[in-house]
């Protein structure tokens, strides 16, 4: 046990956030820890993006900070890396994570990773009712992210034993994110709302991509062969009613459009995430984001309409284009915080040497999204 | 324990170049509970027994059944004593100098003491509110306040004198001044009860006098917060332009600072009770890039030395023309009944001089501005004093044989506000 540095009271040494006080502590050593654990042998490239834990106590003019996030000096809002945040773990491979222009802190997360084999990406977003959910977000993020970096390559490379794969990898993701979210309302003691977070989560591995998702966070697919997709479908009542016949304008306009029935924290419904896998041969973009981006672009059609103006105007750099995406989300009102992640995939798929491709075209096992029975207490 | 709200009105988009962020910091008392119980509360009721008050002589009747009335009020434990004041204080209930604590027995002794009023003598109240802080004095109390009653100018002591009485008051209790008749001075009271963070007002009729002092009186007794603070803190490179309470009236707290540090400074407000006051902030910053935030001012209430509630002015640099030019309705509302209550004073003190084109001009802006933040109150009161030909461009025309009391209901009203509509 060591003292926070904020308010002297006592926190574990991996601990992120003081549990009394909420001030980061950006536990580097446990981070490093954690970098080397997961570390997997074939990485291509850094996995790794610096930790957006660490908070700045002292603003640019040497003043302090105030607990209301601004300097007692000069009156400029604090930067908190946790507030904004960026990473890019491959040429291809970005994502921006932002408090939005409304919410008073960002509870968004995001975990990225890239290899020769594979690229992961986990979005999540903390549920804004419940207490410390940016905590729990980010840690439950960054426990599947890792599930999914981890996971051996397979013997087989067919599509078939791919869904399979990553279809139980992201079960075990999933419980793990779990565990975190648990762990870390375990962390902030009993509250009346403890934390919760949404997650979906995508892995492009060769001929396909498998998505698996609790809550409203989104998956999407533009295929340069046209494909355009919503890879997951929200567990939410806009989507239960969408489902049930409503008009998807008619629901998403509804005050209760955005209550989920399922999500990760202590309270969560149980089960296994629900999966399913699109073909991506012809490569395109793979985009995970939150509602922040969503709520103001919510057909897939759309939303690769704006994909593209993006690119024709500013290329194919997916770091520039998530923070268009997410500028854009702002101006429109930034009333949620935004995570836009984004993956060029390529056409055709390095695989690992020795590892040749599948002869013929064999169809893409599409796993269909089950309904959900676990409705929320 | 209190609960306490606060909340900020503004409009934080300024355009390039601008320099000036005005809010309206609204903050809300709620559970207040009653005066004297975070520590002993003491009252003391202070009534003019000059000559005049016999002319008529249903004036001290009535000063006698409003000093019994509040002394009703006065809750059980709450330290207390009644003066009466000529060219002298003299000490009415107790017999000796002291402040005895309210129960049955003394509020009985205190009501059957004040019946003996009678009236002779000047008005010096200068050396009655030296006599209350003195009284005062005599026990440690968290919350300390009076209520005084004249009928006339303080003509029996020197200005110094009175000066003296209200230094000897200040920071040390509030007082709620009331004027009775039309033969005191307005402006006398008013800058008696603004430094001793209190009330004033007029008592046209004396049988009106009862119901007010019970009225002061619950008032006190429900101000349960003995004493807070408004703390300003600005940012290193910036003007505090002003710091004024524009709800339920409007005082100009500017002089009252007390320098904290460099940035932080504090404005005594008194005990509150359970109610909401509002309170309008300037600050001039350098302008900042276009896009670019800054938290222009930490408003805060402080009681004791914890902070129970803050807001935050900020302003955000913007080119949106949409943004920057939106109009704050509480900072505009408040703007003008600010320019109501001085173009008010202004008008009848220009009336009083014979300058009638002046009078004419000030009170057809107050007529123009009454209208215009619904004001109704200030609105039926300027009719009294002039005839409002057009209220839209405040054209008005000053009435002849206009009554004394009717000026004088105008000018004490005159710092009264409305909230927001």
């Amino acid at each position: 046990m060591t003292e926070c540095p904020a308010c002297g009271a006592p926190v574990a040494a991996d601990d992120q956030f003081c549990e009394t006080c909420g001030a980061t502590l950006g536990n580097a050593a446990a981070e490093a820890h954690l970098v080397a654990e997961s570390e997997p042998p074939d990485t291509a490239v850094s996995t790794q993006p610096l930790p957006p834990v660490s908070a700045a106590q002292r603003c640019s003019c040497g003043g302090e900070i105030d607990a209301d996030g601004w300097c007692t000096v000069c009156g400029l809002r604090a930067v908190s890396e946790r507030d904004h945040y960026t990473e890019q773990v491959a040429p291809n491979v970005a994502a921006v994570c932002d408090k939005g222009r409304v919410h008073p802190r960002n509870e968004d997360a995001t975990a990225l990773a890239a290899s020769r084999d594979r690229i992961v990406i986990v979005v999540c977003d903390g549920v804004s009712t419940s207490t410390d959910s940016d905590v729990a977000s980010l840690a439950a993020a960054r426990a599947a992210r890792d599930v999914l970096e981890r996971a051996p390559a397979p013997e087989s490379r067919t599509a078939r034993a791919l869904v399979e794969l990553w279809t139980e990898a992201l079960a075990r993701a999933v419980a793990a994110a779990q565990e975190r979210a648990v762990a870390s309302a375990a962390a902030v003691g009993a509250r009346e709302n403890p934390p919760s977070s949404t997650l979906v989560a995508a892995i492009a591995d060769g001929p396909v991509l498998v998505a698996g998702w609790v809550g409203d966070s989104r998956c999407y697919w533009f295929g340069d062969d046209g494909a355009t997709v919503q890879v997951s479908v929200d567990d939410s009542w806009a989507s239960t009613q969408i489902a049930q016949g409503t008009a998807r304008t008619v629901a998403e306009a509804d005050p209760r459009a955005h209550a989920i029935t399922r999500w990760l924290g202590m309270d969560a419904p149980p089960g296994d995430p629900t999966c399913t896998s699109v073909p991506i041969e012809s490569g395109g973009w793979l985009l995970v984001c939150s509602d922040g981006l969503w709520n103001y672009c919510s057909a897939a059609t759309e939303l690769r309409a704006l994909l593209e103006d993006d690119i024709a105007r500013i290329g194919d750099d997916p770091l520039m284009l998530a923070s268009e995406l997410c500028d854009w989300a702002n101006a429109q009102g930034g009333h949620d915080n935004v995570t836009v992640a984004l993956a060029h995939v390529p056409a055709s798929p390095t695989l690992p040497p020795g590892s040749e491709p599948e002869a013929g075209t064999e169809s893409i096992p599409t796993t269909e999204p089950v309904p959900v029975s676990d409705q929320p207490a | 324990m209190a609960d306490w709200t606060t909340e900020v009105f503004e409009n934080e988009y300024l355009p390039a170049d601008a320099t000036d962020v005005h809010a309206i910091v609204t903050v809300t008392c709620q559970g207040a509970g009653t005066a004297g119980q975070s520590g002993a509360a003491a009252e003391v009721i202070i009534v003019d027994t000059s000559g005049s008050m016999s002319m008529p002589h249903d004036k001290i009747v009535s000063a006698r059944q409003a000093a019994a009335a509040a002394i009703e009020e006065i809750v059980d434990g709450t330290w207390f004593a009644v003066i009466a004041g000529d060219n002298t204080a003299h000490l009415v209930y107790p017999d000796r100098r002291a402040l005895v604590q309210a129960g049955a027995d003394t509020r009985a002794e205190a009501k059957l003491a004040v019946q003996h009023l009678d009236p002779g003598g000047g008005t010096a109240i200068g050396s009655w509110l030296t006599e209350a802080a003195a009284l005062f004095a005599t026990v440690e109390a968290d919350q300390r306040h009076a209520i005084l009653l004249t009928d006339g100018r303080d003509e029996s002591e020197t200005p110094r004198d009175l000066q003296a009485g209200i230094d000897a008051g200040r920071d040390m209790f509030q007082c709620d001044c009331r004027g009775v008749g039309e033969d005191w001075e307005v402006n006398e009271l008013r800058g008696i009860s603004s430094a001793l963070l209190g009330s004033v007002d007029i008592i046209a009729q004396p049988e009106a006098m009862a119901e007010d002092f019970q009225a002061m009186m619950r008032a006190s007794m429900g101000r349960g917060v003995a004493d807070a603070k408004l703390r300003v803190w600005t940012p290193q490179g910036s003007e505090l332009l002003f710091v004024r309470q524009v709800g339920p009236t409007i005082e100009d707290l500017s002089d009252r600072a007390v320098q904290v540090s460099e940035l932080v400074r504090e404005y005594p407000t008194g005990s509150w009770g359970d109610e909401s006051r509002d309170y309008h902030v300037a600050v001039k910053v350098p302008p900042k890039a276009l896009g670019a935030e800054q938290l222009v001012a930490r408003v805060q209430l402080v009681v004791g030395d914890a902070v129970a509630g803050q807001g935050l002015v900020r302003a955000t640099w913007s080119d949106d023309s949409t943004l920057t030019t939106r109009i704050n309705p509480a900072v505009a509302h408040y703007t003008g009944q600010a320019e109501l209550a001085s173009v008010i004073q202004e008008g009848l003190a220009a009336k009083a001089a014979g300058d009638d084109a002046t009078a004419t001009i000030k009170l057809g802006r107050a007529a123009q501005l009454a209208a215009e933040t619904g004001n109704e109150e200030a609105t039926n009161k300027l009719r009294r004093v002039v005839e409002i030909t057009d209220a839209d461009t405040g054209t008005v025309k000053l009435k002849r044989d206009v009554s004394k009391l009717d000026e004088m209901a105008l000018d004490t009203s005159s710092t009264k506000t409305t909230r927001v509509r």
